[in-house]
């Protein structure tokens, strides 16, 4: 276990407000892709992942605990941070196009705290709001030791069936989540993935399990 | 000089040991996932034409981009070159270890120590370790330090990846007395 945090800083910053509610680090990793399958792309393609590493705050509490109050504390806390380094990571809230979330507690905590932290409104409404999008925010989450690899999933934020927008990144954690940590992420890309072309809702033709016989020879 | 991807990464640390980082430590790398320039030929005797053909541009593309990342004045760097399968650590080697390289990121940095460096050969999404010391005194204790480091899908057999670290500062709660003063 962790030693608790000894005298924080004043919270006058969201970071300072974080780090007094356990936050350890925030890292931010940002891809840009400029060749694919040896073609150059129009543009590249810029996808960015936040992660905030912070003290699990429900370690004592068990099932009867109440998981409400720290969540309103914590997540739109971390839903403020993460977006405002998305934002700056692709270069301004107008070119982000696609989002997504994830969670990852460490072995001592529950899957339901890894939840609290991003599947209520206290962060997806602050993340939606401020990275200016409409859809409901894909995600993974899960348990895990130190030294995790995760796919964050993202789409579109405003159309959410945007075939092309359908992608994944990647996020390495290095010493995280320690066993009594969470892992709290926010990820966005400005546009769809490389060359995409396997077509749309608008441009599928009705499809059964019909289709399955004609695939027997 | 073909880039692929270029992957950054900003870590800003708020708290270690149950203690407040205030100002939090910022710890950043830009790597360059690149064909290898010598690749399909077979062993090349003679280096010189990939390495001027690369290694200035590339150190010339990563130096601002590092910098822009830390955000700050630097104090600490190191770099590193991760080798495809299909390819040679001299390679690597070739392409880092070169003033035509490093000395973009020395200037940038106003820095004049050597850079310490990883250099290695692995399969794609290998994790490996930056190592940063002190820009100006490579002596000074409280520098010495690490950057765990991954991109997922490289780099290919057919590239290589090359990285540049930079801190702000030393370890976060360093408190190791200075080398000088050891018995």
């Amino acid at each position: 276990m962790q030693p608790k945090l000894q005298d924080p800083p004043a919270a006058t910053t969201y970071e300072a407000a974080a780090t007094r509610l356990g936050l350890r680090r925030i890292t931010t990793v940002r891809d840009e892709l400029r060749r694919e399958a040896g073609r150059e792309l129009e543009r590249p393609l810029r996808q960015a992942a936040a992660v905030a590493v912070l003290r699990n705050p429900w370690l004592d509490e068990g099932l009867e605990g109440d998981l409400g109050p720290a969540t309103e504390r914590i997540a739109p806390i971390l839903g403020k941070l993460l977006s405002d380094r998305l934002i700056q990571a692709l270069g301004g809230v107008e070119h982000i196009e696609a989002f997504g979330k994830a969670a990852l507690v460490g072995l001592d905590g529950e899957l339901e705290h890894a939840g609290a932290l991003i599947h209520t409104p206290y962060f997806g409404n602050i993340v939606r709001e401020l990275l200016e999008g409409t859809s409901v925010l894909c995600f993974a989450d899960g348990r895990s030791t130190a030294g995790a690899d995760l796919r964050v999933p993202l789409w579109h934020k405003t159309h959410a069936t945007s075939r092309k927008h359908y992608q994944t990144m990647d996020v390495h954690l290095a010493d995280a989540p320690r066993a009594d940590e969470i892992c709290v992420i926010a990820a966005a890309s400005d546009g769809p993935r490389p060359f995409p072309r396997i077509g749309d809702r608008s441009t599928d033709r009705p499809i059964t399990t019909e289709i399955l016989e004609g695939l027997l020879s | 000089m073909n880039i692929r991807k270029i992957t950054t990464l900003t870590e800003e640390i708020t708290s270690e040991g149950g203690h407040p980082v205030d100002p939090p430590a910022r710890v950043v790398v830009v790597a360059a996932v690149i064909e290898n320039p010598w690749k399909g030929q077979g062993f090349v005797e003679d280096l010189t034409e990939g390495i001027d053909a690369v290694a200035s541009d590339l150190g010339a593309e990563l130096a601002p981009r590092v910098m822009e990342a830390l955000g700050t004045e630097l104090e600490a760097y190191g770099k590193a070159a991760i080798v495809g399968l299909d390819g040679e650590v001299e390679h690597g080697s070739a392409l880092i270890h070169t003033l035509k390289f490093g000395n973009h990121f020395r200037d940038a940095a106003k820095a004049s120590t050597l850079l310490p460096a990883v250099e290695k050969r692995a399969a794609a999404g290998a994790v490996f370790d930056i190592p940063l010391k002190h820009f100006t005194d490579a002596t000074i204790r409280s520098h010495h330090q690490t950057l765990e480091f991954r991109v997922a899908d490289a780099p290919h057999p057919d590239e290589i990846l090359v990285a540049l670290a930079a801190a702000a500062q030393g370890r976060p709660q360093q408190r190791l007395a200075p080398l000088s003063t050891e018995a």
